[in-house]
């Protein structure tokens, strides 16, 4: 491994290269028919397909607005309330004692079997998208608000007790601000699960959404336009994990 | 005999149950942690005067720190028998008569420097000015103006324990007790900051109960160096260090009279393990 690091205008060049080659082989394959174009779609079909729905109809846009809409309500409600409860088995164990199995038996169902559930409780509309976001959401930053809690470094502990620190002072000063790092990871993974869900959601039933789109598009054998709202939501995701990283090193400088 | 065993004897403090403000009587105590069987302290007395120095040395597990833990207030109460007086008052956890320093620094990451050193005076409710202008100045003293904003992580062990210094002296307690504060230090940071901690303790001369397993560090900064034995702990020698103030720690590696003392309480020390 004595291999020269380039540099990074050679390393985005080279990608670039990658990339237009991937596409363009795409490209030949599908349209001199070497594989059937109802399999692969078409690179200058989902460009076309794109612009149609991103600039002149807007379909596309409105489907990600109702997408966007219940994955950030999924992913609000998940993560507040899997904080409070996190922070509530932290601060009284025997509640946690007592929840922990039942909520770890919930968190290991298939959460996909129960969206017909939640079809039927909140309908065909954002509410049962929103209820299976939830459903992730929610476990994913419990858990690690719980492990941030408990790893507070008990020097810390030791200190606060030698300085008369209240439980509350311990708490707010110690025991949250450690377990910020933890949880943000939590919160990361929990907003990709929020998507995650919203969208199976939408593939099962729903009038509006990118997985509604997806699932129309597919039925009818318009593969350029299922590449097309997959490359999109590819596009989301990496906005999404931009956006975290962004936020995380802004709030956690000191680390 | 020698002349340094004449003047120096071994003075076992005679214990006056009574210790006004800034003074730690410890009578006939002895700790015993009864679920693990062990017997850590055997009927132990000790009394540190208002505004001493005193470092207690002893091997590994000799109780050193259980006793410091005794006086803090952070032993579960049925493990002592005996009596201890911290400012003359039984010990408390939180009591506003003592600042602990650990071994380890404490720190907070998410906290500055600034952050961190005025920790200790915000739990304690010290109004805002008052404990950053007390925390600003102590920075100051410890060398570390112009790091008032760094957080731990750009800080090297030396400075994180010159940050966690200011943190214990930020608190106006009378009775500070360090349980091995230099310990993970080399041994030229620990030089350095022996010297800064004499400077802030020539300052205002607060009762200082030293913990640590390191001679040249107890001989060269105390009033007075109490040997304990190997566990069960007992006081076997209490060795006044009769050397000038101020000092300076660099300084007395050279002063053959430290070098006497040193030897003194290191055969003390050997005695106590071979016991």
């Amino acid at each position: 491994m004595n291999e020269a690091t380039w540099s990074s205008g050679r390393i985005w060049i080279t990608r670039l290269v990658v990339v237009v080659a991937f596409f363009s082989f795409w490209e030949w394959i599908s349209v001199t028919r070497r594989v059937d174009p109802i399999l692969i779609g078409a690179p200058s079909g989902i460009l076309h397909f794109m612009y149609q729905e991103v600039f002149v109809t807007h379909s596309l846009l409105e489907d990600f607005a109702y997408t966007l809409t219940a994955t950030l309500l999924a992913f609000g409600l998940g993560s507040v309330g899997g904080i409070l409860t996190g922070m509530l088995f932290v601060m009284r164990p025997n509640i946690e004692a007592v929840l922990s199995p039942l909520l770890m038996a919930l968190n290991s169902m298939p959460r996909i079997a129960l969206a017909p559930l939640f079809l039927i409780w909140f309908g065909l509309g954002i509410g049962s998208k929103i209820a299976l976001g939830f459903s992730l959401t929610y476990f994913i930053v419990l858990t690690n608000t719980v492990a941030g809690g408990r790893g507070v470094n008990p020097d810390h502990i030791t200190l606060a007790h030698t300085l008369g620190a209240s439980g509350s002072q311990i708490f707010r000063k110690f025991t949250l601000p450690s377990a910020v790092p933890v949880i943000f990871n939590g919160l990361r993974l929990g907003l990709v699960f929020a998507l995650l869900g919203v969208i199976g959601g939408e593939i099962l039933a729903s009038e509006h959404g990118l997985g509604g789109a997806l699932q129309l598009l597919a039925a009818s054998f318009k593969t350029s336009g299922v590449f097309a709202v997959i490359i999109f939501l590819a596009m989301v995701g990496v906005g999404i994990t931009f956006i975290m990283s962004w936020l995380e090193n802004r709030l956690l400088k000191w680390r | 005999m020698t002349l340094m065993e004449k003047s120096l004897g071994t003075v076992l403090a005679e214990p006056t149950i009574s210790g006004g403000p800034g003074s730690v009587v410890i009578d006939n105590v002895s700790i015993e942690f009864k679920a693990a069987g062990v017997l850590a302290v055997s009927n132990t007395s000790l009394n540190v005067a208002s505004g001493e120095f005193v470092s207690i040395v002893g091997p590994s597990g000799c109780g050193k720190t259980t006793l410091l833990n005794l006086a803090a207030g952070l032993l579960p109460p049925d493990v002592a028998s005996g009596t201890v007086l911290v400012g003359g008052k039984p010990p408390v956890r939180g009591n506003r008569d003592i600042a602990y320093m650990l071994a380890r620094d404490a720190l907070c990451p998410w906290r500055t420097a600034l952050g961190n050193a005025e920790l200790g005076a915000e739990i304690r409710g010290v109004p805002a000015e008052v404990r950053r202008a007390r925390a600003l100045d102590l920075l100051d003293k410890v060398s570390l103006k112009g790091f008032e904003n760094a957080y731990p992580k750009a800080l090297s062990q030396g400075m994180r324990q010159r940050v966690a210094l200011a943190r214990t002296f930020g608190l106006d307690s009378p009775i500070l007790l360090m349980d091995e504060p230099f310990g993970a230090l080399d041994a030229q940071t620990k030089l350095q900051l022996e010297d800064v901690l004499l400077g802030l303790w020539q300052r205002e001369r607060r009762t200082i109960v030293f913990i640590t397993h390191d001679l040249s560090e107890a001989v060269s900064m105390s009033d007075r160096v109490i040997v304990m034995s190997a566990r069960p702990g007992r006081i076997i020698a209490d060795v006044p260090i009769n050397l000038g103030r101020p000092r300076s720690v660099r300084a007395l590696q050279k002063d053959p009279a430290y070098h006497e003392l040193y030897a003194y309480v290191w055969t003390k020390l050997e005695e106590g393990l071979s016991q």
